[in-house]
């Protein structure tokens, strides 16, 4: 019971600061509730059971993804933007309560009832080794065992995209100054 | 009666994936739309790992790290795509630039 009340203290938490983000003036304000938003959800994963998962969300996504962001923001040294609301019209608030509605739908009957269905438990978690949740000190050991032998594939075009996307970001941001040279 | 704790998970990831709808409808501006973006992603991964905790599998980790990747990529990119039009432009307000809307 302590371990649930946390727990949604913590999504709770996270739900009211994402909130209080997307309202902010300042975009330095709104990257540092994105982080206080991230260390937030590493501890529910770390609740769930997913150790590694939590450990990375902290080191990749606080550590590596928001310092960027972080970074292009102070760089470009941004005024606050003016907060302009009344700019809802209807045809959004309908847009926006059909795909509430969808999304809860999605989220609460039919995900819910095709996770825990006899078809996906009986097939697809006994096609290989199963996870028992009691094993949670070796949780690095299993992710990184299906890592590299059923997900092999996907690592290895993940390292490919993650290699376009370097090359990708240093030629799109550098495009500027190289036409600056030439009309120069 | 208090739900179990994957199922608490999903429910938070679906409030937290509207939150982030509701940042890339309203904002206007492009870093905050990425932020927007971000915690639309964090709620997928938190989807993720609640399914994987709720199906005994370890499957929904392993794609919550395929996830993470792919939103590095889309950090980068993004964030080089802005300085780039910040150069051009000068303002990354999106109703400045309505170049391609013709």
């Amino acid at each position: 019971m302590a371990i649930q009340i946390s727990f949604m203290i913590m999504g709770i938490l996270a739900v009211f600061l994402s909130a209080a983000m997307i309202t902010r003036k300042w975009p330095v304000t709104a990257a540092m509730l994105l982080i206080i938003i991230m260390m937030l959800l590493a501890g529910m994963y770390g609740l769930l059971g997913a150790h590694f998962s939590a450990v990375a969300q902290i080191i990749v996504y606080a550590g590596a993804i928001m310092v960027v962001f972080v970074f292009v923001i102070m760089l470009l040294n941004l005024p606050p933007e003016e907060l302009r609301y009344g700019r809802v019209t209807l045809n959004e608030i309908i847009l926006i309560a059909i795909g509430f509605l969808g999304a809860l739908f999605l989220g609460t009957k039919v995900g819910q009832g095709y996770l825990t269905s006899g078809l996906n438990s009986t097939t697809l978690i006994n096609a290989r080794p199963p996870y028992y949740p009691a094993q949670m000190n070796e949780n690095v050991k299993n992710v990184s065992s299906l890592l590299f032998t059923d997900y092999l594939w996907a690592f290895e075009i993940v390292s490919f995209l993650i290699l376009a996307a370097i090359v990708g970001s240093i030629v799109i941001a550098k495009k500027a100054k190289v036409n600056d040279a030439k009309s120069s | 009666m208090m739900p179990s704790l994957p199922e608490l998970g999903i429910y938070f990831s679906l409030l937290l994936f509207i939150v982030g709808i509701f940042g890339v409808m309203f904002r206007k501006n492009i870093i905050f739309m990425m932020l927007s973006v971000e915690i639309m992603l964090n709620a997928a991964n938190l989807a993720f790992i609640s399914a994987s905790t709720l199906t005994n599998t370890i499957d929904g980790q392993v794609v919550m790290f395929f996830v993470m990747a792919v939103a590095a990529c889309e950090a980068g990119i993004g964030l080089a795509l802005i300085i780039s039009l910040y150069r051009a432009k000068s303002s990354i307000e999106i109703d400045d630039l309505r170049m391609l809307r013709g």
